[in-house]
């Protein structure tokens, strides 16, 4: 009887909204004391007390898997589903993280795509900490927007699966959401400015090489992830190197040891001279390039595909010399080989080979022959 | 120094000379849900059954955290092993679902 859903309530995603969580997480939920106890009779005033309550989220936890009261709690509001405006107002309060958290997920699991994003995305900017709860029963360390990045980009949270939404970039190509701006825009803009200042004066020394290289590049990839892009960015290990250098130092200095470095790797990759200075113009007109467009998104785009055109044309020279490249691609194959062997995926037995594979992809050590 | 006197440094080399990289037996262990879900895995002593609840996901297409594994009313935990739960080759073992 009190397990049933509100009457008034819609229908979410086609089904009761109960339903989202699944058969067996409900009947635990259900059958839990704090379901019983505290759970009885909630309304959306109530609720908002006992969610000033929480002090670590989580999924279930321990051998039978006793389901966290945070869960209890969205089950609660599944049941009788407050208002849209209700569960803006919990994500907008500041005060309590964990009632902010609980309407974020709320939200995630009921509100139609462009919701999602549009509220869940400033959350990003909330960088307090939570006490999330392990399934072994340990508790850990995870902060609000590491949890909103879950919820937006995986589908499985807190042992609930999440509903699948659209991607943001089907959402922007359609017009329905704004490019995503982010908070960090401003000052990703200010270094740009800076290192555009930089660069001119090694700008004016190519000259003409850039341009026929800018205009050669490939159109950027579309990409739906400021993270990923970042990631990139500070993956690439010259472009750190390039920023760090060219804010602190002399412009002069800084020029030479670039060169200097820039021609022992090169030494290494290509051992020319033509493609070392290429390399060097490439990685300044990268740099160039991206001040020059306003939209970060192109931004990142192009570099991430110059990114990948600088290793896919490091391996042209190679080509080039047919003896050495011929020689060169066989002790790789050779050695790919061996690794495999290793891995233990060639058993002779089908079925052991099946297994060490799937021990490999999980990580694991094969079996012992 | 007639008898031997266990001192802390022969107690050392002596944990040394005993210390080998895990070697486990391969087992073949086969789990059933009384549904219709029969699954062999084979694994080794030394794995966890967090690791033998990830091959199991592997070969059955469910989640690893969705599988709960039991031997009558005992829930095995996800940290021990195989060997520490004197599991051996060809036994069953119950599969529930969380």
């Amino acid at each position: 009887m009190a397990n049933r859903t509100d009457p008034a309530a819609k229908s979410i995603r086609g089904t009761n909204p109960q339903n989202l969580v699944e058969k067996i997480l409900r009947s635990k939920i259900y059958q839990h004391t704090y379901w019983k106890e505290q759970c009885f009779g909630l309304t959306a005033e109530t609720l908002v007390d006992k969610a000033m309550e929480l002090d670590h989220l989580g999924g279930t936890y321990g051998g039978n898997r006793k389901p966290t009261p945070f869960m209890c709690l969205v089950m609660k509001m599944l049941q009788i589903q407050p208002e849209k405006d209700i569960v803006v107002e919990f994500i907008k309060n500041e005060d309590y993280k964990y009632v902010r958290v609980l309407g974020a997920f709320y939200l995630r699991l009921t509100g139609t795509d462009t919701d999602v994003y549009q509220y869940l995305e400033p959350l990003y900017n909330d960088y307090r900490k939570l006490r999330q709860k392990l399934v072994d029963g340990r508790f850990s360390l995870t902060h609000v927007d590491e949890l909103i990045d879950e919820l937006l980009t995986k589908d499985y949270s807190c042992d609930i699966a999440l509903p699948r939404i659209k991607k943001r970039w089907t959402l922007e190509s359609n017009g329905t959401l704004e490019p995503r701006r982010s908070a960090l825009e401003d000052d990703f803009e200010e270094e740009e400015e800076k290192e555009e200042e930089d660069q001119i004066m090694a700008g004016l020394e190519n000259g003409s090489h850039e341009k026929d290289y800018y205009r050669s590049r490939s159109p950027g990839r579309e990409r739906d992830r400021d993270r990923k892009r970042d990631s990139h960015r500070h993956r690439d290990r010259d472009y750190d190197r390039d920023r760090g250098r060219g804010r602190d130092r002399d412009r002069d200095r800084d020029r030479e040891r670039d060169r200097d470095r820039y021609r022992i790797r090169d030494e290494k990759d290509y051992g020319r001279d033509r493609e070392r200075e290429r390399e060097r113009r490439r990685r300044r007109s990268r740099s160039r390039s991206r001040s020059r467009s306003r939209d970060r998104k192109d931004r990142g785009d192009r570099e991430g595909g110059e990114h990948r055109k600088r290793h896919r044309s490091s391996v042209s020279p190679r080509r080039r010399t047919d003896e050495d490249g011929t020689a060169r691609e066989e002790s790789r194959k050779k050695k790919e080989k061996k690794e495999k062997k290793d891995d233990g995926t060639d058993h002779p037995d089908p079925e052991i080979a099946e297994q060490n594979r799937i021990r490999a992809s999980l990580g694991l050590k094969p079996l012992r022959p | 120094m007639g008898s031997k006197v266990v001192t802390r440094k022969t107690l050392a080399t002596f944990a040394a000379s005993r210390v080998k990289e895990e070697q486990g037996k391969t087992i073949e262990v086969v789990l059933n849900d009384r549904l219709g879900k029969k699954v062999r895995v084979k694994c080794e002593d030394v794995d966890t059954i967090g690791d033998l609840k990830k091959l199991v996901a592997a070969q059955m297409g469910t989640r690893a955290e969705k599988i709960k594994t039991q031997k009558w009313y005992n829930i095995y935990k996800d940290h021990i092993t195989l060997k520490d739960y004197e599991i051996h080759g060809g036994m069953g073992l119950e599969l529930y679902y969380n």
